[in-house]
């Protein structure tokens, strides 16, 4: 009973999660794993700076 | 057999509901009707819509292929590109499509009655806009997520394409100033909202040195921190106005609250993203999609009544209402609906990078289709707040102070020339229940939308004394905040263009990060959207008037743009039989653009015409009398640059359109009838490795690495 009232907590838990960007650091160090075995990936603040500038240096757009 | 019909027995029922409530909302025999009615009309329609249309658009029209890997799957590199579960990407799609357009469009709209404005947003987001937005992702994606602006020139030729640059440049100046316009109206001579409003500054330097420095990457919890010190500045906001010496000192005059946007624009787009930029971005997100929401839920508990007629005289008056923009329904409600029914800047959206982030290519339905019909949705919302407010005081708040005088008594007395009634006293009672001095000709939709939200949102906490005041500025404040931080990212991006555009000229303007190029560009963006903005805020006859059909023109035109770069798709696809769904669309926005245009440059009406404004100010300027509704010579030349200024902008829309849709016709006259090969500049095929999009919430982050 008690995992099915949490169940949509968690379900938007989650999903705040991976919306936010919160995971992405997680995926990163998967994804440095598999192609570049051996070198040291960016620690999890050079991270985050590193995507925030990525981001807004090649702005999309958004509407009105 | 009998398990087909069963199969589409819930669809009957669900169109029969549709049909009841529309039948409810359009014929209904009542005064007034209830919201809820609007509110299921829609959700039928969308529902039919999705299931059907949008599936028949996938599967016919396009012929989506999930055993084709999509460009987020082959070029993954977990920047720019990557699969994207549906669902996330469909939250971050959402976000970048909803703005204040929805929001405001159909409040403006709401003078002709609710019913034209309504009926086009929800028939013109099943048939228009979903379309548009869905075709457009659907063709970047397979071309590796191009621009629009690519696609324009790669698909119909480089004529075609530069066009479709000028418009997009043009189009965000403008753009920038009627909503910074919008800002300003709500704010002026408003301590309490101006306070809010400030306070936000401090609160995004807070967050963003927090997630720069102290916890990167911790953006639910600095978000929840900064909605936190939001709510606390909204509550001090009260205090301040309340405190008499406070609250001169925070009443400032629209002039002045422009010019502080204009240095704060400089200033947020010369700076580092981090410091102002990206912590206003996460704030506005989730005061934007928190809002809505508890919009939703609001409407749904209260089932407000609406007291705005379905018609009002204005529909059938060939000169149409006193809200700006002045015009007869058609074209003008079409234009000034919108981004909740057709909105030409999803397809920069829609082009660029969201394509690049799917992870199957059916999912386009649901992403491209599917956010759209939201967004509707969002001005389905906006039009009930709107409706729910007695049509007497929406008049007095929206009709321009020319119109409605300075006072609660000449506003009464200028509302019941118009048809409709409201007392003095109930003027004054609402603008001290929202706390505000005056809510008299407070034009440009956001302050009608949030006196309507805090008429909902306080039906629902009635039980704690209602709490109006609480939620009007609730409501500015998150109008203002994601209007603002369009402002700073919309500088930026019109920045950016104009480095590269500057670039072909002097190399180094290319570098982003060239100090001299950041300052000139940025100050160039800055001085042409503050052009029009001190303008619109000096202009004697309201600016929101003469900007707004500039703003609605220049957006729809990029709607033609996008369906007529689609069109020309399909033909290459060999989809001639299909390519009515993009090109009625197309032809029946090309008609209202046009129309809206040759009506502002060409129309007899001064109130209409720029032109016609302009020459009736310079005869009374001849006789050296002011121009009808200002107060001197000077006010009257001024109103005569304005008038040519927006009339020559007007003039150049109208042909930037002419020359795209006539450049593609050229081409797709020789994609029929010429022997010549269509070129498609799709990216090859290759086939899928990733299994079918997975349900569970748990394989929400797993199956990225897939």
């Amino acid at each position: 009973m008690r995992s099915r009232v949490l169940q949509p907590v968690k379900y938007a838990w989650e999903y705040l999660k991976e919306i936010s960007g919160e995971n992405a650091y997680d995926r990163y160090l998967a994804i440095h794993a598999a192609t570049h075995p051996g070198k040291p990936p960016m620690g999890r603040g050079e991270f985050y700076r590193w995507r925030q500038d990525e981001k807004y240096n090649n702005p999309g757009s958004r509407c009105p | 057999m009998g398990n087909r019909l069963g199969r589409y027995a819930i669809w009957i029922g669900i169109a029969l509901a549709g049909a009841l409530c529309w039948g409810i909302l359009a014929l209904g025999r009542g005064e007034t009707v209830n919201a809820g009615w609007m509110l299921f009309a829609a959700i039928a329609s969308y529902a039919i819509a999705y299931r059907f249309y949008s599936r028949f658009i996938a599967n016919r029209v396009l012929g989506v292929d999930d055993n084709r890997a999509t460009p987020g799957e082959r070029l993954d590199n977990g920047r720019d590109f990557e699969p994207m579960d549906r669902r996330i990407l469909f939250g971050h799609h959402f976000a970048a499509i909803a703005g204040a357009g929805p929001l405001v469009g159909p409040v403006l709209a709401a003078q002709m009655g609710f019913l034209p404005g309504t009926i086009w947003i929800i028939v013109g987001v099943i048939l228009a806009g979903a379309v548009q937005d869905m075709t457009i992702l659907f063709f970047s994606m397979r071309r590796d997520g191009k621009t629009l602006g690519q696609m324009a020139r790669e698909e119909i030729g480089p004529v075609g394409g530069a066009a479709a640059l000028v418009a997009v440049l043009s189009i965000m100046i403008i753009l920038l100033a009627v909503l910074a316009l919008v800002v300003v109206n709500a704010l002026a001579d408003s301590p309490w909202g101006s306070f809010s409003i400030a306070m936000t500054l401090p609160i995004a330097l807070l967050m963003g040195f927090y997630l720069r420095f102290l916890r990167p990457g911790r953006v639910l919890e600095v978000s929840a921190i900064g909605v936190g010190l939001l709510i606390l500045a909204i509550i001090g906001g009260g205090w301040i106005s309340e405190s008499s010496g406070y609250a001169a000192a925070w009443t400032f005059s629209g002039v002045t609250i422009a010019f502080a946007l204009i240095i704060y624009g400089f200033v947020a787009s010369v700076l580092p993203v981090w410091v102002l930029l990206a912590p206003r971005d996460y704030l506005s997100t989730f005061m934007k999609i928190g809002t809505i929401l508890l919009l939703a839920v609001g409407i749904a508990i209260v089932l407000p009544t609406m007291q705005m007629p379905r018609l009002t005289d204005f529909a059938y008056s060939a000169t149409g209402g006193p809200v700006a923009p002045v015009g007869p329904l058609f074209p003008f409600v079409f234009i000034t609906v919108a981004c909740g029914a057709l909105s030409g800047f999803h397809s920069l959206i829609a082009s660029g990078t969201t394509p690049k982030l799917i992870q199957k290519e059916s999912q386009v339905r649901m992403i491209g289709y599917g956010a759209m019909l939201m967004e509707s949705f969002v001005a389905v919302m906006a039009m009930i707040a709107a409706c729910v407010l007695d049509p007497g005081i929406y008049f007095a708040m929206n009709a321009p102070a020319a119109v409605v005088g300075g006072t609660a008594e000449s506003a009464a007395s200028a509302v019941s020339s118009l048809g409709f009634s409201v007392s003095p006293e109930t003027l004054s009672q609402t603008a001290s229940d929202v706390g505000e001095s005056s809510i008299i000709a407070r034009t440009g939709g956001a302050p009608t939308l949030a006196v309507g939200m805090a008429y909902i949102f306080s039906g629902v906490t009635a039980f704690l004394g209602g709490l109006e005041a609480f939620w009007y500025h609730f409501a500015i404040m998150f109008e203002a905040l994601f209007i603002l931080t369009t402002v700073d990212a919309g500088t930026r991006v019109g920045r950016f263009m104009l480095q590269d555009l500057m670039g072909n000229v002097y190399e180094p303007f290319r570098n982003a990060s060239w100090l001299p190029g950041n300052l000139i560009t940025s100050a160039l963006i800055v001085a042409a959207w503050g052009y029009f903005l001190v303008v619109g805020v000096l202009d004697p006859l309201g600016g929101i008037n003469q900007l707004f059909p500039l703003f609605g023109i220049a957006n729809q035109l990029l709607a033609a743009v996008a369906l007529t770069v689609a069109t020309t798709i399909l033909i290459k696809m060999g989809k001639l039989k299909y390519i009515w769904v993009t090109l009625v669309p197309l032809a029946w926005d090309a008609v209202v653009t046009l129309t809206a245009s040759w009506q502002k440059i060409f129309h007899a009406d001064p109130r209409i015409g720029f032109f016609a404004q302009r020459s009736a100010a310079q005869e009374a300027l001849a006789n050296g009398e002011p121009f009808t509704g200002t107060s001197s010579l000077a006010q009257t030349e001024q109103i005569i640059t304005n008038a040519t200024v927006d009339g020559i902008l007007s003039i150049i829309f109208a042909l930037a359109i002419i020359v795209v849709i006539v450049d593609a016709a050229r081409v797709w006259v020789g994609l029929i009838f010429g022997s010549e090969e269509p070129e498609m500049h799709e990216a090859p095929y290759e086939p899928s490795e990733i299994e079918s999009p997975p349900a569970t919430v748990t394989a929400m982050a797993s199956n990225r690495d897939a």
